[in-house]
């Protein structure tokens, strides 16, 4: 399979990111642009470990919550938010090996279960230690300029969040064309035919999870020097790993444009919903999230994506 | 000491009605495969229909059957409108299908019953029971019993009725089970009710003492996925004895650490059993 079309839609995006960033100057849009690339890396980061290894993750909330988090410790504590970045993606990292080491090499949902207990205990850890500031969170001290990593205006931040999703979707046309790519991919066809030629699923897995648990953390380093307030509900809650999960599935899992495609879609919808029904809070929106999960799930399992490269592929398949 | 006993039954009486909502889940493993990631929101469902009922004059205890009758109908719905599809599609789909199923059921309840704490007014069983140094009140007695009592029927039944052997085969071997005609989608469907029809009788035993509200089943959701692992997914009498483990983790870790850490010592114990005895504690390879 060639990346070239890959690379050239990539490219088309950054520059379209670009010209964005550069040349609007409305705060609504430029908002927007940004939480689109944001949460297409999100996706991106649940897609690794949820689609390309197939184990599905309900908790990845706390690994952007770990960048998130970072960032505010750094910041608060006179440190460089740069530091954030390795040391939010260390800490996700960890989190990701003690949840998939004991569950990564099993058969059957113990991941998926071990996912949601290491999230809840992760956030009630940062509900009542105090220096994570408990369940007030934080407020960052205001700065200006590339070293403090914030900025007045709304353009330098979408060049960030490009930067970060054009890295992501880097790793991930490398990811479809490596060895550990090529590995996921038997065990998800036959995992049993897979370790008899001596992969070894742990291994593999947990490689592809603690990727997944870095991208996100990034993601919330990013997150916390563009609001400038975190908190667990923001960050940690299980809202944010619902949300995360549906931009995976709704674009399709397992799929490199997948996450991007959710996310544009949640993007819509998000706004949609707070527009009908004023917001998230009352339900609504978890209503429609959760049906169109469930819609997904029993019709077209493979998500938007998905179901282009199989219509593609059909066509295809008639010419020949 | 009496401290030691007071949690020690304390935390027995806990697991029993943990024990009642674990092997429903347990059941529905066992049989298709699926861990029904909505099994909490059945349990609120099912808690918000005793309260019903309550309010129109039925208590929870004579609520009981109705509700968990219309669990078990609810169930099998739910299994041929929804389950069914899913279990055509790829593994993952049964997992973040019933998780989607856990998001729309929590926003329907949060957008047409508000997210406000409702209890049974007047509840019965208010009394407490003095045996020798240990107070018990008698709603978490009669919890404890009822739940005991419910798992013991349930455990009878898949142990000595025809359906139940058909199920058992399933669990055991799902294309052999198929070749002795057996009917796989009533058998699917009918486990899939009866494990609603137990948080059915676990969510009015629940509204003696608890409060409901659109994530009250998520708690008990989580103990129960922690429980069913423990105890070796698909086994009811594991599923029995890891409840019982959990709640005693569960009341001990509350009183000796922290009340908001008590899960602490519950999923740390999930990760290590993963980790060194990952087909649960009288779980078959």
């Amino acid at each position: 399979m060639t990346a070239k079309p890959h690379l050239y839609a990539l490219g088309a995006i950054v520059v379209l990111g670009l010209l964005a960033a550069f040349g609007l100057h409305e705060a609504v849009v430029l908002d927007l642009v940004f939480t689109l690339l944001l949460y297409a890396v999100l996706g991106q980061s649940w897609n690794w470990i949820s689609g390309y290894a197939g184990n599905i993750s309900f908790g990845h909330a706390i690994f952007f919550g770990c960048g998130a988090y970072a960032s505010a410790l750094c910041v608060t504590h006179g440190l460089s938010p740069w530091l954030a970045i390795p040391a939010g993606a260390l800490a996700a990292a960890a989190l990701a090996l003690v949840t998939g080491f004991p569950t990564l090499g099993l058969r059957g949902h113990y991941f998926s279960i071990a996912t949601i207990a290491v999230a809840a205990l992760v956030e009630t850890f940062a509900r009542t230690t105090p220096w994570l500031g408990k369940a007030n969170g934080f407020e960052l001290p205001i700065a200006s300029g590339w070293a403090a990593l914030q900025f007045p205006q709304k353009g330098p931040y979408v060049v960030l969040a490009l930067v970060l999703f054009a890295a992501v979707q880097l790793a991930t046309i490398a990811l479809e064309r490596s060895r550990l790519g090529y590995y996921l991919r038997a065990l998800r066809a036959n995992h049993a035919a897979a370790a008899s030629v001596g992969i070894d699923e742990r291994r593999c897995k947990l490689i592809a999870f603690a990727w997944s648990a870095m991208m996100a953390s990034a993601a919330g380093v990013l997150y916390a020097q563009y609001t400038l307030f975190i908190d667990p509900p923001s960050t940690l809650a299980l809202a944010i790993s619902i949300d995360i999960a549906l931009i995976g599935v709704v674009g399709g899992i397992g799929t490199l444009w997948g996450p991007a495609a959710g996310a544009l879609v949640y993007v819509v919808l998000a706004k949609a919903v707070a527009l009908r029904f004023g917001g998230a809070g009352k339900g609504y929106d978890l209503v429609i999230y959760g049906a169109i999960i469930c819609l997904i799930a029993a019709l077209r399992p493979y998500g938007i994506v998905g179901t282009i490269v199989d219509a593609l592929r059909r066509r295809r398949g008639a010419v020949a | 000491m009496d401290t030691f006993a007071q949690l020690l039954v304390g935390g027995l009486l806990t697991g029993l009605v943990f024990a009642l909502v674990a092997v429903g889940l347990t059941l529905v493993y066992g049989v298709m495969d699926v861990v029904n990631f909505a099994h909490g929101e059945f349990l609120m469902l099912a808690m918000y229909a005793a309260l019903g009922l309550a309010l129109i004059g039925i208590g929870p205890l004579l609520g009981l059957p109705l509700v968990a009758i219309a669990l078990f109908l609810f169930g099998i719905v739910v299994y041929r409108v929804f389950i069914r599809r899913l279990l055509a599609g790829p593994p993952e789909a049964t997992v973040f299908g019933t998780f989607g199923l856990l998001v729309l059921l929590q926003g329907a309840a949060q957008a047409t019953l508000t997210s406000d704490f409702q209890s049974v007014p007047n509840p019965p069983l208010q009394g407490t029971i003095h045996l020798g140094p240990i107070a018990l009140s008698q709603a978490s007695l009669v919890e404890g019993i009822g739940a005991l009592v419910l798992t013991a029927a349930l455990f009878a039944f898949v142990e000595y009725t025809e359906t139940g052997r058909a199920m058992r085969a399933l669990a055991e071997d799902r294309v052999a089970a198929t070749l002795m005609g057996i009917d796989v989608q009533r058998v699917n469907g009918l486990a899939f009710g009866i494990g609603a029809a137990c948080v059915g009788a676990a969510g009015s035993l629940l509204m003696l003492s608890y409060p409901v509200y659109p994530t009250a089943g998520a708690p008990f959701a989580l103990t129960a996925f922690v429980v069913v692992a423990l105890g070796g997914f698909g086994s009811i009498q594991g599923a029995l004895v890891g409840a019982l483990l959990v709640g005693l983790l569960e009341v001990f870790g509350g009183f000796y650490l922290a009340p908001e850490l008590k899960m602490v010592p519950v999923y740390v114990a999930y990760l290590a059993v993963v980790l060194l005895r990952p087909q649960g504690l009288l779980g078959r390879r």
